[in-house]
């Protein structure tokens, strides 16, 4: 047993460090990035976040967009205090425009790489707990861009690895994004499981806080009591309205939910129902 | 062992000190003038361990935490029905000594309202607010006592002073009526899952709003939603037991959950251990259409005048609005509006890279500032409405003057803002450093250190009085088990007053007895110094 895990491991780093060749086009395999379907969100994983937006690295998830800008640090005068120099941390390489939409939770990327096409000039990021699909989505991405050189295609995708119930506002100013997906969450049966859930009360202000007014919140699960579940917080939040059915059903990103996320093709080949609701951040009331 | 006072709070002319469960209450002269005693079941005391279990603490509370004994014989907190045997008697003494029934909770948090009118505090392990009406001379009357579903860590008050806010460890803050009025205790129990109407939010987190108590037990997977052949299996087998048994434990369980019968709503929620809270005010210039929107009576300036007024020109007026903040493990401050608009995000202070444990308004008119202190190198000062990081200023730097050069980081368990002798000055706690730094807020917002006074003990809190004579003096709790000298005699509640030579330090020493006799010195420590442990050690994916 523990020979062929040690094998398995050993066959897994070996795929990974050949596919991060640089000339390599070939996709990812799903069976060198397994990782058991559940992260515990309230544990101190060994992640990596900025302490504050301004101070996120784009550059890396979309170096096509990186603003050129001349190195100011030798035109401005050195910081006289050292207090003065830890207020102004070494700016990032900025890029010339803002992540707008999120996929919380992107899984294995499935949304991601079909919206980028359908979106072309809007950056678009995946946000996913556990280290192994993060790693399978970023080498998909990679492929996918090498594949689509000529065309550039998928330079507005990238992924990282995050914990979005503590940290989204690390990496998201307020009312920065316009479109949050939920798809397919973690449904947590049990009763004393459902403070795990991704979408709460409390958490729905968070949304609230990183989406503009107008901005929509897409949630699908083929859970009926997960359904009900999102249905009922979203709408007893005073921050959020359902999206009516005929105005979901006429947006071009509600069949692309349905069919290409990776759960919904499973739910598909297993005949599952689909729940779709959306739900419109509002403005905030006068105070 | 001996209890030291821990937590201070000065009330116009008394001092209130909270040691162990105790409420002492002292006079300007810090003479003492009467305590509050935690209560404890009478005769609990003499009873065997096994029927001290059975008894519950007091009827609104949850069943006490069960935890190991030393002996390695872990009393059965449900029932005690097991038969007395050599073993049980041998570590008898050893169960009576760890017995969460008979351990009394110390007091986590002692707070006072701006009129002085009513003193509140947390006790730990039983998770209790307790609400206090002070007669104005020292004499506490207990108005309520209030178990909350998980452990307070921080409570602030609304600046009308008449609703608590409770933020607690599992990340929520809920709002509480400082005077619970007994008409509402019944009705909101019954509507605890239906949207609460002052905030519009329902009243708990996990519950669903509207769901049918009654409903029969149902598994929430289906042969759609289950995949793998085993699950679907189990699946199966679930249906197959679910019978009268399965319906009568999810009952039993909704029973267990029940919201405590009193009015609570939930405001807000961080998914994070919150650590602190505090409210804050702010006047903000707004359009004048904006404000006329807003509740009448929070505008103040000519915010009063008619709608033609506001139509013709580009007229601003101010707007006095109130704002909640809160700070968590993970790094987080965040402003939040206040009630009834909690649910609204203004904005984060984000810059902290370890825990935050410690948030102050700036005192003397300078509300627009917030510090904040935790496991970081330094102390943060932050334009807090805008979100805006103005300054840092350094306290790992002056504790390594204290404890040493290899002092690599600190916890800081106090920021205490106060007018002092003409400046504003910030008084600032780190755990276990034998001292109390003394910070001045400058006019142009900048935090400079002013000086560190060494004391004989950790403190573990400080306030300042005004001496009979007219000066103020400091007054600090601190744990004299790290005395560095005893010759002196040592008090764990000590008067610093500034002198030309420095500081003199005078022991209170007619301290009450503590009653907290049986709590060993490790649990002692650990409730005493218990910030350092907030810091994150991820040794894990």
């Amino acid at each position: 047993m523990g020979r062929a895990k040690k094998d398995r491991r050993q066959k897994r780093e070996d795929y990974r460090a050949a596919l991060r060749e640089d000339d390599v086009t070939e996709l990812p395999r799903k069976k060198f990035y397994r990782q058991r379907a559940h992260a515990n969100p309230f544990s101190d994983h060994r992640l990596i976040y900025p302490p504050h937006p301004d101070q996120m690295d784009w550059s890396s998830l979309y170096p096509d967009y990186v603003v050129d800008e001349p190195q100011q640090d030798q035109q401005t005068p050195a910081p006289e205090t050292p207090s003065d120099r830890e207020l102004t941390p070494a700016r990032p390489k900025r890029i010339s425009k803002d992540v707008e939409v999120a996929d919380i939770g992107c899984g294995f990327g499935g949304l991601l790489v079909a919206l980028a096409p359908l979106m072309p000039e809007t950056l678009i990021l995946g946000l996913e707990i556990r280290v192994s699909v993060t790693q399978f989505v970023e080498d998909r991405i990679k492929a996918l861009r090498r594949q689509n050189e000529a065309a550039g295609l998928y330079r507005n995708v990238g992924v990282l690895r995050a914990n979005t119930m503590k940290f989204l506002p690390n990496f998201f100013r307020k009312g920065q994004l316009a479109k949050v997906f939920i798809c397919f969450p973690d449904p947590h049966f049990k009763a004393r499981k459902h403070k795990q859930r991704i979408v709460s009360t409390t958490l729905n202000s968070e949304y609230a806080y990183v989406l503009r007014p107008g901005g929509i919140v897409y949630t699908i699960t083929d859970v009926p009591d997960l359904h009900e579940w999102m249905v009922q917080h979203f709408e007893a939040h005073p921050s959020f309205e359902r999206v009516p059915e005929d105005e979901q059903e006429a947006d071009p990103c509600v069949p692309i939910m349905r069919t290409e996320t990776e759960e919904g093709k499973k739910v598909e080949r297993h005949k599952g129902q689909k729940h779709v609701a959306l739900f419109r951040r509002l403005e905030d009331p006068a105070w | 062992m001996a209890v030291p006072c821990h937590l201070l709070k000065v009330c116009g002319n008394i001092v209130f000190a909270a040691q162990g469960s105790d409420i002492h209450s002292f006079s300007s002269e810090l003479e003492h003038i009467s305590t509050w005693r935690y209560p404890v079941k009478q005769g609990a005391e003499s009873t065997t361990p096994a029927a001290e279990v059975q008894e519950s603490p007091a009827p609104e509370e949850p069943p006490a935490k069960r935890r190991k004994v030393g002996g390695g014989q872990e009393p059965t907190s449900n029932g005690g029905a097991a038969a007395p045997t050599d073993g049980q008697v041998k570590s008898r003494k050893a169960a009576q000594y760890d017995n969460p029934a008979n351990e009394r909770p110390f007091v986590q948090g002692l707070y006072a309202t701006a009129d002085g009118r009513h003193v509140v505090a947390i006790t730990g392990s039983d998770k209790t607010i307790w609400v206090f009406e002070h007669d104005g001379a020292g004499k506490l009357k207990e108005l309520s006592q209030r178990a909350m579903p998980k452990r307070p860590c921080s409570l602030a008050f609304t600046a009308d002073n008449r609703t608590i806010l409770s933020a607690n460890k599992f990340g929520d803050v809920h709002a509480l009526p400082l005077l619970p009025s007994p008409t509402t205790t019944t009705t909101s129990a019954t509507t605890s899952s239906s949207p609460n109407p002052t905030t519009g939010l329902p009243l708990s987190r996990s519950a669903t709003p509207s769901t049918p108590t009654a409903t029969a037990f149902k598994p929430q997977a289906n042969e759609l939603t289950v995949h793998t052949k085993r699950n679907l299996k189990a699946l199966e087998n679930q249906k197959r037991s679910l019978s009268r048994k399965a319906f009568e434990d999810q009952q039993q369980q909704q029973q267990q959950q029940a919201p405590p019968p009193f009015e609570h709503a939930l405001l807000l929620g961080h998914v994070s251990m919150l650590t602190a809270i505090c409210v804050g005010t702010a006047t903000v210039a707004v359009p004048a259409v904006a404000a006329q929107a807003s509740e009448p009576g929070t505008s103040i300036g000519n915010g009063t005048g008619n709608g033609a007024e506001a139509a013709s020109a580009p007229a601003r007026t101010t707007v006095r609005r109130e704002y909640i903040i809160t700070a968590d493990r993970d790094e987080h401050i965040r402003v939040s509006r206040g009630m009834p608009q909690a649910h609204v995000i203004e904005g984060f202070c984000l810059g902290h890279e370890e825990f935050v444990s410690q948030l102050c308004m700036a005192p003397g008119g300078r509300e627009e500032l917030l510090i904040s202190g935790g496991g970081d190198d330094d102390l943060f000062i932050w334009d807090w409405v805008n979100g805006r990081l103005l300054g840092r200023s350094g306290v790992l730097e002056h504790v390594k003057r204290v404890a040493g050069e290899d002092v690599d980081k600190v916890a800081v368990t106090r920021v205490f803002g106060c007018g002092w002798q003409g400046t504003t000055a910030v008084f600032v706690v780190v755990e276990r450093v034998p001292a109390l730094f003394h910070y001045e807020l400058l006019d142009d917002s900048r935090l400079q250190h002013r000086e560190t006074i060494p004391l004989r003990g950790n403190p573990l809190d400080v306030d300042i009085i005004e001496s009979p004579s007219g000066g103020q003096r400091l007054l600090v709790a601190m744990d004299p088990s790290a005395s560095v000298s005893i010759e002196e005699g040592s008090s764990s509640l000590v008067v610093l007053d500034k002198q030309e030579t420095g500081w003199k330090q005078t022991n209170v020493e007619n301290l009450p007895a503590c009653e907290d006799a049986n709590i060993s010195a490790d649990e002692l420590q650990k409730i005493l110094y218990s910030t350092e442990s907030l810091r994150k050690l991820t040794d894990f994916d």
